[in-house]
Order: structure tokens, then sequence, then C-alpha cells
């Protein structure tokens, strides 16, 4: 019996012109996003293993090991540390990037929250699982729980995204000086594989400037001090001007998405709608591997759409209200959760009714994956028959 | 013996006006720091008396680059300037934390730990007055048996031993860690300038008095930092690779009463019926010192 290697599963054939200037390889998510940090040239990764996301970041260390890397990678003490690393070295001037998981993203909370008011840019990957009892699976709580850290989240259907969106995503933070958290799903994308297009590194380079160039930096020649005591008058102030530039985040973002698609040939709107038009009784909405469970089963569901969330905080209003401009008043909106954030709803169906509010659509929430659950093609069905016939305000999809 | 004038600072890297307290260790310290370690120095500071007293925004006491961060994390912070400071070829700027014993020793423990093994370049310095005094004097692990702490207070005075973080520093192999007192400048000075030229991770521990929190007269702090240290309540020594060096041996024998009597903090062992606990702090201070002496005695001159 002959056994395909990975080589020879890259030189399959293959439409090999489809993205000028790339090389279409097979990797994990987690290779992907090490991928996407090499081709950004980040200088500083602080690391700190967890499951699901340690491959990243042994990934990384084996890039600077083996020179295909040039960055400084220091094994930290904790997550605590890494994030703490990470703002000294981004506030230092360095392009930085590292990856977390779960617990180690709620340990890190209280430097998110100094990073984010630093406004200090970055990147990181999450690879999202919940909190004790001991679950390592996919589940958004512990990103989705973060949202309110001043960060902006992304969060990628395939491994493909993630890469794509690493680099968008340094664009975006080093203009707008707020950090970014792209997220990806436990082991269905962390440790599956599937086909990526990298780019060559010039392509990139042209994208992105090779180097960060900030103003805003511990400058020797000029001394200044960062993040002493600041009285109530002045805090005010700095959260005003924050709120002003969150707002300009989702229109860069989709612009950022739309300039990435002309250099590089794939381009990221906001959220994606599939299928939602007068015709639609209900739309789906998802964020992350979720979205391509649905994108394939609503094909035998003519009256059922998509709505993928691409861009999660801040949450793009403008962008869901346009999708959603020709929905039919009486349809049904279904948010499917994989998160439980403590509270009667699920972080999606909460965003969603502020962003549509008032509004004349029905909303449901069908809480599925919980905890890494799978939600295969049958689940959805469920949600879709349920949600269409005998909804209640909010369903767990899949308890038994 | 004529008196060793090199302590002069001849020009301040600090500007007048900070917020620390009267009697206070820290502007004293920080001003020698900044004159030793000069203008190409990044001072990172976790949360503690020094954040408030370098100046909240939009003040800057010291001279140089000064980086507060989170309680915990002064030491990781600082790990991330250095790395970025290396990448920029400025492997000679000096990247120092100054932090309290809370910061040291309780919440910022692992971190420290975590730099000092990885051999981070960086200079920490730990000014120890014994409890949180920011917070309005609350028990660390720092604080000493016997003393009284809001959080420690009255009959519930402190009855463990503080942590002896120059033991764990020392196990972590470090090029160099040292004590100082203030109220032996030269030896606090030349300490600073050993540090400043070393490379690697270096721990300096500073006996920090504290007015308010030890319930002392301000003009009081430089003599009983003195007290402390002829009491062997403080001793200066230094570790270079675990080979320790006392400093300052005193001539005669000063029981620990004759510092602690005039410390409000421990008013209460003076009062009938406590001589026991004062026994004890008596006996804990000589077993440290006849360690050191027997740590001192095997070591050889480091290379």
């Amino acid at each position: 019996m002959k056994t395909e290697t990975l080589d020879s599963l890259n030189k399959m054939p293959a439409d090999k012109n489809k993205y000028p200037h790339h090389q279409e390889k097979i990797m994990k998510g987690n290779y992907a996003a090490a991928e996407g940090a090499r081709l950004c040239r980040v200088g500083f990764v602080p690391a700190y293993p967890i499951t699901p996301q340690t491959t990243i970041v042994e990934r990384l260390s084996e890039m600077v090991a083996e020179e295909e890397l040039d960055a400084t990678y220091i094994n930290m003490d904790s997550e605590h540390s890494v994030f703490a690393a990470a703002m000294g070295a981004a506030i230092t001037g360095e392009r930085v990037f590292t990856a977390t998981a779960g617990q180690g993203l709620f340990y890190a909370h209280e430097v998110l929250q100094a990073i984010s008011h630093f406004r200090l840019p970055m990147v990181v990957c999450n690879v999202g699982r919940p909190s004790i009892p001991w679950n390592i699976w996919s589940d958004q709580s512990d990103s989705l729980s973060q949202r309110d850290t001043g960060w902006i989240q992304f969060y990628g259907e395939s491994s493909q995204e993630v890469l794509d969106t690493i680099i968008q995503a340094y664009v975006i933070t080093e203009k707008m000086h707020i950090p970014v958290m792209v997220v990806l799903d436990a082991f269905y994308q962390s440790h599956t594989s599937e086909n990526v297009w990298v780019p060559d590194q010039e392509l990139v380079d042209q994208f992105l400037p090779p180097f960060r160039n900030s103003p805003m930096k511990v400058d020797l020649e000029n001394p200044k001090a960062f993040g002493g005591l600041i009285p109530p008058e002045h805090y005010n102030k700095i959260n005003y001007s924050y709120w002003k530039d969150i707002q300009a985040v989702e229109e860069l973002s989709e612009s950022v998405g739309e300039a990435f698609g002309k250099k590089f040939g794939r381009s990221y709107p906001n959220i994606e709608a599939v299928n939602i038009g007068p015709q639609t009784k209900l739309v789906l909405v998802t964020i992350s591997s979720i979205s391509s469970t649905v994108r394939g089963v609503i094909k035998q569901y003519p009256e059922v759409g998509l709505l993928k969330i691409r861009l999660f905080r801040p949450f793009p209003k403008a962008s869901v209200r346009k999708a959603l401009a020709d929905l039919p008043k009486d349809a049904v909106i279904a948010c499917v959760e994989r998160n439980f954030l403590g509270d009667r709803e699920g972080a999606i169906l909460q965003e969603m009714k502020r962003a549509l509010y008032p509004t004349d659509f029905k909303l449901y929430d069908f809480y599925a994956g919980v905890g890494g659950k799978d939600v295969p093609p049958v689940t959805i069905e469920k949600i879709i028959y349920k949600a269409l016939h005998q909804p209640e305000e909010v369903n767990w999809a899949d308890v038994s | 013996m004529k008196p060793a004038l090199d302590f002069l600072i001849k020009e301040e890297q600090v500007y007048s006006g900070a917020l620390s307290c009267r009697g206070c260790g820290w502007s004293l310290l920080a001003r020698h720091l900044a004159d030793i370690l000069g203008k190409d120095t990044v001072f990172v500071v976790p949360a503690s008396c020094f954040s408030i007293i370098t100046g909240p925004y939009p003040l800057n006491d010291l001279k140089a680059n000064v980086v507060h961060t989170v309680f915990a994390a002064a030491s990781a912070t600082a790990t991330g300037v250095r790395a970025a400071l290396d990448r920029q070829g400025k492997q000679n700027t000096t990247v120092a934390i100054l932090a309290g014993d809370g910061g040291t020793f309780d919440i910022g423990f692992q971190a420290l730990s975590g730099a000092a093994a990885r051999g981070e370049n960086i200079l920490y310095i730990c000014n120890n007055n014994g409890a949180y005094m920011n917070t309005g004097i609350q028990s660390s692990t720092a604080t000493p048996y016997g003393a009284v702490t809001t959080t420690n207070p009255g009959q519930g005075y402190k009855r463990t031993w503080p942590k002896d973080l120059m033991g764990i520093i020392a196990a972590h192999n470090l090029p160099y860690a040292a004590t100082a007192s203030l109220a032996f400048m030269e030896d606090l000075r030349s300490k600073i300038k050993k540090a400043k030229n070393t490379k690697g991770f270096r721990f300096i521990m500073v006996d920090g008095p504290c007015p308010p929190g030890h319930k002392t007269e301000p003009g009081q702090s430089i003599e009983i930092g003195r007290l402390a240290v002829e009491s062997k309540l403080f001793p200066l020594f230094e570790v270079e690779h675990q080979h320790y060096t006392i400093n300052y041996r005193p001539d005669k024998e000063m029981p620990v009463t004759e510092c602690m009597k005039h410390q409000g903090r421990f008013r209460h062992l003076f009062k009938e019926g406590h001589q026991h606990l004062l026994d004890e702090v008596q006996a804990h201070t000589d077993r440290y010192w006849e360690r050191l002496l027997s740590n001192a005695a095997v070591s050889m001159p480091a290379t």
C-alpha cells in the first residue's frame, strides 16, 4: 500500500495559477498562524505553552532556531508574563506576536487591559477553549469573555483566513494603535490540515512595511514616563479618544480586507452574507469554523441564509445592518453560540440585538458545541427546523 | 579617618518635588540610583510607592524613561523592554526595575524568579520597607515577625517570619545580588556601580525607611537604618554566583531591641509579658547571621 506523505500531497496537481506569487501547502491551522507571523517579520515572541495553542509557539521557536525568522524568542514563566513582556517590547517599538488559549488568556486578562489602554500595536492568536473543569476543546468563551478589554477581535473560518487575517491585523494595529486578537477554533482548525496558499515574502512586504515605525515608544533621546497615575479628567480624555478611534475600525478593517484582496486575490469583508435576500426566511449567524458547516447545510435549504461574523470587536454594526437590509421583516435570525458567558443569552445574540435595535426581526439563540462538542450538519439541521417551527428565545441545540 | 565624600551628587538626575513622604527612603535611593545609572536607563516601575513618588501624569521625577507597569509583572515587562533595546543595538542601556517588597516578595515573585532564572540583563532594585505601604501598611511576606500592620493589627501582629528572599535569589545563581542601606551610602553606591557594570540579572535589596509605616519620626530614618545593620537585623552582604561576602561586621554586639524600640510597629512587644517574643526575634536574627558567616566562610572569591 502506498502511503501519501505530506510532500507528495504538496506536489499534487492543483490550480497552480490560482494565486500568483503564492505556494500552495498543506498545513494545520496553528502552523498557518505561525506562518502568518513569520511573513509579518515579527521581532519579538514571548512564549508559554498551552493546549491547543502550543504548536504555534513551537513552530515559531523552530523558525527562529532555523533562522527562517529574525526574532527574539523568550520562554516566559506564565501567560501573565508573556503579555507583560509583549507590552514591554511593544512600548519599546518592536513588532510583537504571541499565542495563547483559554486559561492563559484568562490569566493575562489584566495585561490585556493594560496593553489596550497603552494603545500598543500587537497581534495575538487565541485558540479558543473554555475554563475549568478541565476542557481543552473548541469553545469561544475565552476570547468572547475578553471582548470588552479594548482589543480588536477577528474570528477565522479557515487556516487560510487565519494566515491572511494576521497580515491584515498588523496593518490595522499599527495604523490604529489598538491591539488585535485573531481567534481560531481548537482542533477543528488548530490541529486540522487544510490547503493553504502561503504568499511570497515580497508580496507581504509590499502590503505591510517590513519594520514597525512608531513615534509612540521609549526613546532614549526624549525620555518620557508611560502609564503613571492619571487623574479622572485626563483618564476621561484618553477614553474619549479611544472611543472615537475604535469606531473607525469597522470601516478601516473593511478597506484593509478589500486592499488585501487586490494584492493577494482573496478579499475579506467584516462579515459575509450567503443567500440573504427577499426569499430568506431564516438567517443563521455564526463565527469561525461552524460557518463552514452551515455553508454546506444551507445548500439544501434555499430559504436559509448565513451571516458569518469575521470582525467581532468592534462589532460591525453598519455592515450587519447593510447585509440584512433586504431581509423580509418577518424573517427569523438564529445565532449559533459556541460560548457561555454566564448570562441567558450568548455573546452573538447580545451583539446582534445591540446592532439591530430597534428591529422587527425575531432573534433566537442556539447554544451549540459548547466545550468542544461536535456540531455536525445534523445539528445545524435541527437548529434550522426548530428556528423555523417552534423556537424558544434561547435554546440548547444538543443537550442530551 | 577621612570621611568618604564620593556619595556627593554632582548633577541631579531627578527633578525636585518628588511625592514621597518625609523621611522616605525612596527619594534618596532614586537620586543616587539615577546619578550612577545615568540617562541611558529605562526604569520599569510596578505598582508601588515609587510609582506615585516618581509622578502622576504628566510628571516624571526621573530624567530618564519610566515605564509604569502592572503589579505582578515588572520583571516580565522589563524582559520585553530589554529584548527590544537589544534588537535596536542598545545593549549598553540599563534596564532597571524599581519595586517595593510587595511587588518583589509576593505578587511579582513568579515573574522575578522567571527573569532571574533566564538571566535577563536587568538590574532589579527592591526597596524593602516591610509592608504594602502605598496602600496603607498591609502585611507582606517581607513584614518582620512581630510587626503590626493594618492587616495584622493589635494582638494580631505578624506571627510568621519574613521570606528569606536573598536566600531564594542567591539560589538562582545570579552574577550579582546584594543588600544595601541608605545609612551606609558609600557601600550602597559601590554596590549600584558594581551592579551597573555587571551583565545578567542583578538584584539589590535596600532597607527602606518608612516613617508612616514603621511609626517612626522622619528625622530618625537614617539612624534606624544604621541600627538595623549594627544589630544585624539587616546585614550588608553580597552574593556572586552563590559566593557570599559580608560587607560590614559590627564591632560590638548590639541587641535587636536597640533598633526595634524606636519603631512604633513593634511597641506592643516591649509591653510586659512579651519578652519571649523579643527573645525569639533575637534568636532568629542570630541564627541568620551565623548562617551568613558560614556561607561567607565557605565561599571562595568569585571569579
